[in-house]
């Protein structure tokens, strides 16, 4: 099958029940995408699929027809998408482990939402567990990078 | 010629212990309140963010190194029993499958006191074997043809019939653990009691608590030439380089572990787990790289938790609030390994009273062992204690924040040594201040269908770090500069702050600085990264290493300037003579140095004699609380933290803010549930098991009393990791309690046990 990532066409023979997550992580390398639970209850595996958040342990690679944006293909060093500067600038981290998953259910979120409240971007983004327990600079993020316009990139 | 080795006094997780340590090759003034600080005390960005949010950041499950395969661990869903039988040939059949190890292919080698994969379980999802495929997929499927038989036998999971006369043994040598009850007591608390005008007895019970971290515990490992290297997701690398150099009988020189970045440690990963020694074993056994990573589950139900507590606790005072007697009786189960992490010592270090007595019973049961979880012990003693001096304050009619404030300790009770710097005072005037605790107490709503209350706790934690930590200051010829230390950074920010530290004693632009850590075969020791030690412990290593260099930096500068190092100083990068207005780069001095390297070295000295170091806070929530549904709802919490100097405040914020959510979590949802009969955790999952989200989380106004405590060491800093976690169950429980009308005993306050409490009272 054929498999668009990060705007790079990939042929791949994965079985019918493997999972985006294990063809990103195991067969292309891209580790940005993280395994936390397997089934659907964390965010952290959630990459885009054609501009839309998507858990990547529940989608089977089989049925991706459309383009899938993992944290590697969102913006690099130099040209960040503003979701990313926007984490660096409020400290929108600890770890680390969760925050691909969490940059990659903003974008979505604002895509869809170009200027949250405070309570949609809580109900946004409430598939997204951090333990270290970043939320409220998320929240200070997602709102600055919405008023850095980063809706529709 | 002065003493080289000296002995000190470390306390790390409230347990003391007397190291030797080295003396450091300088002695610099402390960094004092005027001290004249440039880049210590700003608000830089984590060093680190860049590759955390573009995926580079590599953890232990990212590893991929050529060859790799894969192992998964068989686990035995049963709480006690003896494996009759282990068939593994079934599984060895399959295509991909390349081997495994059991009890009788690995050395004998212990984990918490109990042996690796042994045959008598003691524990549901206790591991006994390893597997090992081309895939990880093919290594779980494996696992489900492996011939298993158990003998069940009889299970106890609380203290109570762990305790009990020919209860089944958990351990060979029984249920109770040397040293307990353990018994800590000054003055004479029944006549304390007996003082009392007024006593009140409580009993408080805090649940099972699971740190899940979103990295699971795991380790890639590469058995080559002789040589073990092992990537870990570590608190510890130079603790899990002894556990695996012991376990397989090399050399330390053989053994490297690295960690780079970890998704998230709070305490559960301090040396080699299962999966690192099934990895070592089967890449040693299969001559390839393997990695083996918990599963979920596995995280969830064998790597470690907060054990659960009942507290019997009876104060007495005077009539004006002053306490004249604290006694507590707790129960505290371990599960099947452990160590003494007892509710109890927080008792002794809150409040002045003469008289304190605690007994804590630690048993043995047949649940998955405890690890230290932020702030052990001090997090569940302080629900009990912090809700008894509320219950007390209201049976006073005394304001709680008084009562606290009326027996204020301004010394260390038990050893009657002064603290090294105590501003828990200000953290009472200003914490109090900025939640408006006076007009809230009075605006709370007693009546209707929505309560509102408000609640606050007070926090100690001894978090003075100390010896021994090294680090190597090195400044290369394009004068960048890279500071080196065997810590690590958990997502604390210990790689920004430990440059900070460097940066401003060398006078460079903190974008020069690189903070290189996690590496044993590379870097100088410094001791895990537990018990709020890091910053206190490595970062006074990393002054003396850099003033080191700075001086080596000087007499190169003064050549250059022409002038006398003592004529110099550096800022932003540029060193200036005093004397002459004359400026050179640093750049450009290190570049006329060419291949020279200036290294600086330095370690951390002892600590001050006779001196208690401890961190302090007084939290403040405010809820709301539906008496039909039972829900409560934190509106805002405020936390005022004295950890003496701040390094890097938004980090330092973020982190508070942190273990403030975590303690929220503990206060209204997390809870492993066990089906005591079976045996069996019964919430092992990310969903089941109850962390917060997002749309928990309330306002938060976190912040410190700033001031350095230069007696406790020369950069003025205290631990702050772990502070923040243990006021917040019992600041959230005094506001429902507050809200409710009603003593609130028993955590985490989910609907049912609210509406549970209402009910009992009507």
């Amino acid at each position: 099958m054929r498999l668009i990532v990060n705007g790079a066409a990939h042929e791949l023979t994965a079985p019918a029940h493997e999972t985006l997550l294990t063809t990103l992580r195991e067969r292309l390398h891209l580790t940005g995408t993280k395994l936390v639970c397997g089934r659907g209850e964390c965010g952290a595996c959630t990459v885009l699929m054609d501009g839309v958040s998507v858990y990547a342990c529940l989608t089977l690679t089989a049925a991706c027809e459309q383009p899938i944006t993992t944290i590697e293909g969102l913006g690099r060093e130099g040209a960040l998408h503003p979701v990313q500067a926007a984490f660096i600038a409020e400290d929108a981290l600890q770890c680390g482990y969760c925050t691909p998953g969490q940059i990659l259910a903003a974008v979505a979120l604002l895509n869809d939402n170009p200027s949250p409240t405070d309570d949609e971007i809580r109900r946004g983004m409430s598939g997204n567990l951090c333990r270290c327990g970043a939320y409220p600079k998320i929240l200070r993020a997602v709102h600055s990078a919405a008023n850095a316009g980063a809706a529709g990139d | 010629m002065t003493k080289r080795f000296v002995t000190t006094k470390i306390e790390v997780e409230g347990r003391e212990e007397t190291k030797v340590v080295e003396l450091p090759s300088r002695h610099p003034a402390p960094w004092g309140d005027d001290a004249t600080l440039h880049i210590v005390g700003q608000r830089a960005e984590r060093m680190d963010a860049l590759e955390k949010v573009t995926g580079d950041a590599r953890y232990t499950a990212d590893i991929q190194l050529a060859g790799m395969l894969h192992a998964a661990l068989l686990r035995v869903p049963i709480p006690r029993g003896r494996v009759t039988r282990l068939d593994l040939s079934p599984a060895l059949a399959l295509d991909g499958v390349r081997g495994a190890v059991t009890l009788d292919n690995v050395e004998r080698i212990r984990i918490d006191g109990l042996q690796l994969f042994e045959h008598d379980v003691r524990y549901a999802n206790q591991p006994i074997a390893a597997v090992c495929a081309d895939t990880l997929e093919i290594a779980e499927r494996a696992l489900n043809a492996v011939i298993c038989d158990v003998e069940p036998e009889h299970h106890v999971v609380t203290v109570a019939d762990a305790v009990a006369p020919e209860a089944p043994r958990v351990r060979q040598n029984g249920n109770v653990p040397r040293n307990t009850p353990r018994t800590l007591s000054r003055g004479d608390v029944n006549a304390g009691l007996r003082d009392a005008d007024v006593t009140i007895t409580r009993e408080y019970r805090t649940p099972v608590a699971l740190h899940t971290a979103l990295e699971p515990h795991g380790a890639v490992a590469d058995w080559s030439g002789g040589s073990l290297t092992v990537w870990e997701s570590t608190q510890g690398i130079f603790l899990t380089r002894s556990d695996l150099a012991k376990a397989f009988g090399l050399p330390l020189s053989k053994v490297r572990v690295i960690k780079n970045y970890m998704g998230g440690g709070f305490g559960a990963k301090n040396g080699a787990s299962h999966a690192t020694y099934a990895a070592a074993a089967l890449s040693r056994q299969l001559g390839r790289p393997v990695r083996c990573v918990l599963d979920r589950e596995g995280e969830q139900s064998d790597a470690g938790n907060r054990s659960c507590t009942t507290q019997r606790v009876t104060l007495g005072a005077k009539r004006d609030g002053t306490l004249t007697a604290i006694k507590l009786v707790a129960d505290v189960a371990l599960g099947a390994a452990g160590w003494l992490a007892g509710p109890g010592r927080i008792y002794h270090e809150l409040y002045t009273c003469a008289n304190v007595h605690t007994v804590e019973t630690f048993a043995y049961v047949n649940t998955s062992p405890m690890a230290s979880f932020r702030a052990p012990g001090h997090t569940e003693g302080a629900f009990g204690l912090e809700c008894a001096m509320d219950a007390l304050a209201r049976e006073l009619a005394i304001d709680p924040l008084e009562l606290r404030r009326r027996n204020y300790a301004d010394h260390d009770q038990d050893k009657s040594r002064p603290y090294s710097h105590k501003a828990l005072d200000a953290c009472y005037d200003q914490g109090a201040e900025r939640f408006g605790w006076k007009k809230s107490r009075a605006a709370r709503r007693e009546t209707g269908r929505l309560r509102r209350g408000v609640g606050m706790s007070s926090v100690v934690w001894g978090a003075g770090g100390g010896p021994p930590a090294y680090a190597t200051v090195r400044i290369n010829r394009d004068g960048t500069i890279e500071v080196l230390t065997g810590a690590q950074d958990l997502g604390t920010g210990a790689r920004t702050v430990l440059a900070q530290i460097a940066a401003e004693v060398l006078g460079a632009k903190l974008g020069d600085v690189r903070t290189i850590l996690g590496d044993t075969e590379r870097l100088p020791y410094a001791s895990n990264s537990w018990g709020s030690i890091t910053t206190a412990s490595v970062g006074p290593a990393v002054r003396v290493a850099a003033e080191e260099a700075r001086d080596a930096l000087f007499d190169a500068a003064a050549g250059v300037l022409g002038t006398e190092p003592s004529d110099l100083e550096a800022h932003d990068g540029e060193i200036h003579a005093k004397s002459t207005d004359k400026c050179v780069l640093i750049r450009d001095v290190c570049e006329k140095l060419g291949d020279v390297m200036i290294i600086g070295q330095g370690s951390r000295g002892p600590n001050p004699d006779k001196t208690a170091i401890a961190a302090f806070a007084a939290q403040f929530a405010e809820v709301e609380v539906d008496v039909e549904t039972g829900h409560v709802r934190v509106l805002r919490i405020v936390a005022a933290h004295d950890s003496g100097r701040i390094i890097n405040p938004t980090l330092a914020e973020s982190q508070l803010e942190g273990g403030i959510i975590q303690g929220l979590g503990y206060a209204l949802f997390e809870e492993r549930a066990l089906d005591e009969r079976l045996g069996l955790p019964l919430n092992p999952t990310m969903h089941d098991y109850k962390v917060p989200t997002m749309s928990d989380v309330p306002a938060i106004d976190a912040f410190f009393v700033d001031s350095a405590d230069p007696v406790a060491n020369h950069i003025g800093a205290k631990g702050l990791a772990e502070p923040p976690i243990i006021g917040v169950a019992p600041a959230i429980a005094n506001a429902v309690a507050d809200a409710l009308g009603v003593d609130v005993t028993e955590i985490p306050l989910t609907p049912w046990r609210v509406l549970a409490r209402l009910s009992s009272r009507a």
